[in-house]
This record gives structure tokens, sequence and C-alpha cells, in this order.
């Protein structure tokens, strides 16, 4: 048992050794995007608030708006950071041999450095919320709410780490997977409510999205950041059984692809 | 005179065999090739969807009514489309060869390095967009109700923002010289990307000063369309031109400098 969390251990030291020292990459591939996102959204509102500053959308005045932008900048950093860039470099230049002969599973250890990732956003995202409440964003901020949209996000993490392993996957099939990252995240950023919030959608797009997982990865974290609790319990029902699903399918696709594979490049 | 033509039509010979070599490289990954147009598809309905779900709870964002704002996401999107088929790869590339100490091959080839290194890759997949780009501006461009001399002056306008914005590029691209993994160098370039994708009344004061005077970045969408739109507002496109001199001395320079910072990692 020791040997095991040791194991785990170790995967997860050497990925914040890799995290650290390129810290500019991190920065910029990870954090950067996210704040540019952020900055963006803040101006185009102020912008649109600054015309009518009474105005109420949606039921978002200029002030709900902000904390909806905020909290959504949080769900990216912490549950949508993560990438399958590794993973389907592995498998593509073969590297996943080596995983096949080591006690540690090649799951294991890109579970490993996720876990290590997020421990690391975790952080930054600790101290982006206290900078973020030292500015005044966050008027009406509960330990509930709080503890509750932390807790949701972090299995909305779990959710965007199976889906993007899914696409790592792919790998066995494609010569590049970086093309179904990219359509990942520009349509989960479209309908989960990264850029508006739903209720500015059309009322068939909203339930039509409803049975899908997307608003789950953004939209409801929000809400229930922003004290919609009544959304907790069923968000994170939805998203535990989404995340069981799209386990089950990386499994049975890591099972498919492995009769393909051929070691290319040992 | 002669030689300047002799020199063009070399580079022009130059330049169509990387679009040979780039087509024959994507016809062979044909799945690939077809989630690339999938990919720029969803990027453009996103982006449109976005500003036209925004018009239903606001009548107007800025100066501009909602025709107004989408005729220039779709001059951005036709932007991005010309930068995604003719430059973007080779920023990509670009990284992979200082970091593998491939720029050694490109240097000691008997052609100028920066077209080479800024030129060389190509994504013919994405040039299959070309009519779903231009049949939007060319929509909302009638919906604007365009002048004829904003018609014809468009293409050329759409060139200089391009211009301008990959100038720009290729000044931050010169920072991957100086960093062992210069992958997020690409990360910062796709960032002043999606500031130039919006209008500049949507940034406050300060930052649509910096983004417009100091890192030209707003330029690149707002100067070309304000002067479409109203030919009074020329003085955009005055300092865009200026500010264009201005980035090429500094990124020469810069690139100078780069090439003597390069290590060379694989010799």
């Amino acid at each position: 048992m020791k040997s095991f969390f040791e194991m785990w251990g170790r995967t997860m030291e050497v990925k914040w050794s890799n995290l650290m020292t390129y810290r500019l990459n991190f920065f910029l591939q990870v954090f950067g995007p996210a704040l540019v996102f952020f900055f963006i959204k803040y101006n185009l509102w102020s912008s649109i608030y600054g015309a009518n500053p009474t105005a109420v959308i949606q039921g978002y005045d200029f002030q709900a708006m902000i904390a909806y932008q905020v909290w959504v900048l949080v769900i990216q950093l912490l549950g949508q950071g993560n990438d399958s860039m590794n993973l389907s470099e592995d498998i593509r230049l073969g590297r996943i041999s080596s995983y096949l002969i080591y006690p540690f599973d090649f799951w294991k250890f890109h579970t490993a450095g996720f876990l290590a990732f997020q421990g690391m956003q975790f952080l930054l995202c600790t101290v982006l919320l206290c900078s973020v409440l030292a500015m005044g964003f966050l008027a009406n901020l509960h330990f509930n709410a709080l503890l509750q949209g932390v807790i949701l996000t972090l299995l909305v993490g779990g959710l965007w780490f199976t889906l993007q392993y899914l696409v790592g996957l792919m790998a066995f099939w494609l010569e590049e997977t970086w093309i179904l990252r990219v359509i990942l995240i520009i349509v989960a950023q479209f309908l989960s409510g990264a850029i508006l919030p739903l209720e500015l959608y059309p009322k068939w797009v909203q339930s039509a999205l409803l049975y899908t997982p997307f608003p789950y990865l953004t939209y409801l974290p929000a809400r229930v950041f922003m004290g919609d609790s009544g959304l907790f319990l069923s968000s994170l029902l939805v998203v535990g059984f989404w995340t069981l699903i799209m386990a089950g399918i990386c499994t049975l696709v890591w099972k498919r692809g492995l009769r393909l594979y051929t070691a290319a490049g040992m | 005179m002669g030689r300047i033509f002799s020199t063009l039509a070399h580079y022009l010979g130059v330049y169509r065999e990387f679009l040979n070599t780039s087509f024959s490289q994507a016809l062979s990954f044909r799945v690939h090739f077809i989630l690339l147009i999938f990919m720029d598809l969803f990027f453009y309905a996103s982006a449109l969807l976005t500003v036209d779900y925004l018009y239903t709870h606001v009548e107007q964002i800025g100066i501009w009514n909602r025709e107004q704002f989408l005729f220039f996401i779709s001059f951005m999107l036709a932007l991005d489309h010309l930068h995604m088929t003719f430059i973007s790869e080779s920023f990509w590339s670009l990284s992979f060869a200082i970091r593998k100490g491939d720029l050694d091959f490109l240097l000691v080839k008997p052609i100028n390095t920066i077209f080479h290194v800024f030129f060389r890759h190509i994504r013919p997949a994405s040039m299959c967009n070309l009519l779903v780009t231009w049949s939007l501006v060319i929509y909302y461009g009638r919906v604007c109700e365009l002048t004829m001399v904003s018609w014809i002056l468009l293409p050329f306008l759409l060139l200089l923002g391009l211009t301008l914005l990959v100038s720009l590029e290729i000044l931050i691209s010169t920072s991957m010289f100086w960093l062992v993994e210069s992958f997020g160098i690409n990360f910062l370039r796709m960032q002043f990307q999606h500031l130039a994708r919006w209008p500049d009344f949507v940034y406050q004061t300060f930052s649509r000063r910096i983004l417009t005077f100091v890192i030209p970045i707003l330029l690149v969408g707002n100067a070309p369309v304000r002067f479409l739109f109203n030919a009074e507002d020329y003085w955009l496109l005055v300092w865009l031109a200026i500010m264009l001199l201005i980035i090429w001395v500094i990124a020469a320079r810069l690139w100078d400098m780069g090439l003597r910072a390069y290590e060379s990692a694989s010799s």
C-alpha cells in the first residue's frame, strides 16, 4: 500500500517539477488565456452596461454579470485547465510501450499528472480569488456557496480530464489530435456559457443544452458559486454521471486502440 | 529593375513549391483535412452567434448596431481565415525549429530566412472556407450599405490589417530565440489575436489607448473597418502605417539579435 501511494506521489512530484521548470510557459499556456478571456469580457460588459448602468439583462445587473465572469475564470482555471497534449504525443511517438511493461499504468501516470496539475491550479486560484475579493469584484460571497462551488468545479475538472483523455486517445487513429482538442474547447466555451450566461441564449437552445454535459462545465458551477445552492446536488450527480460515462468510453477506446498500436518510434 | 523582377519571380517559384508540398502533405491525412474545415466552421459560428445573441438583449453596443458589429466580426473572420491558411502554422513550426535546432538547415539555404520561416507552411484545408468568410463579409457589407469605394478598398485594407497582425506576431516570436521552451509564446500570440477580434470601443479608455498606440493590436481590424464605414476616420489608417514601419524596424533588429543568440540545439 505504501509503495502504491509512493508511486502516485513521485509521479506528481515529477509533474510539479516539469511545470516549475518552464514557469513562463505554464503561465502563458494556462493562466494567460483565461486572464485575457476575462479581460475581454470585463471590458465588453462594462461597455454594454456603461450605456445604461441600471440595466438588468436577463436577471443580471452589472455587478452580477461581472461576478458571473469572475466565477467563469475560476472554473476555467480549476476545472478546464488540463489538456491531453502529452498523452497523445506518448501514443503517437510510441512512448506508451514503456507503460505497458511498467508496474504503473498509462492511465495512472496521466491521472497522477492531472492531480498534480490540479493542485497547482488550486493554489493559483486561491491567490486569484483573494486578489479578486480585494478588488471588490465579489460583493456577496458566502462560505457555503464557495465550498459547494469548489467541490463541483473539482468534479468538473474530473469530467474535463476524461474528455481530454478521450481526445488524446484518438492519437491511435489520427496523426494529430490538436484539432479535436481545439474543437472541444471552441464548442465547450460557446455551449457551456463561458462567453455569455446561458439565459441570454434562445429558449430552445437552453432546453436542448440540458441534455448535454456542456452547461455543467461552466454555467451551473458558476450559478452554484453565485449562491444557487438548489442546483448543487443535481449538478454533482449529473457531472458524476457524465464522468463515469466518459471514463467507461475511455477504457473501451484504450482497449480498441491498443490493438492497433505498433510501437512506432521504438 | 530587371533584377527585382527576377528576384520576385524566384521567390514566387519557391512559394509555388511551398504550396505544392503543403497540398501533398495535407492530402495524405484526409481526416485531419476535414477536421480542420470543421474546426474553422465551429469557430466562425461561435463568434457570430455570440454577437447575435448579445444583440437580442441590447440594441446597441458602443457606437455600432447589430449589422455593423457583425460586419466587423465577419471582416475579422476573413482576416483570420487568411492568417490561418497562409501564416499561422509557420509560427508553431518556428518554436519547434528553434528548440530542436532545425533552424540550422533553414539558415544555410540560399533564400531569405524570414521568408522561409514564416511562409513555409500553408494549410490547404482552411482554403476551403474562403467562400464562407467572404460570403459573410459581402452579406453584412451589403446590409451596412458600404459605398463603391469601400468595396474596392476592402480587400486591400484587409491585407493591410493582416500585415500588421503578422508583423506584430513576428515581433513577439523573436523572443523564442531567448527562451528554451518557447511553445508558450504562441499562446501569447493567440491572446493578441483574441484582443484584436473585438471593436476598440468595448475596451475602457486606458486599455484602448495602450492597445491602439503602444501595442497597436486593435488597429488590425478597427482601422480598416472604421475607414470603410466613414472615410473621415482615415487617421487610424495613417497611424497603422506609421506603426507598421516602426514594428518592421524593431522586428528586423530583434531578428538579427535573436539569430546571434540562437544556440543551435542540434549541433
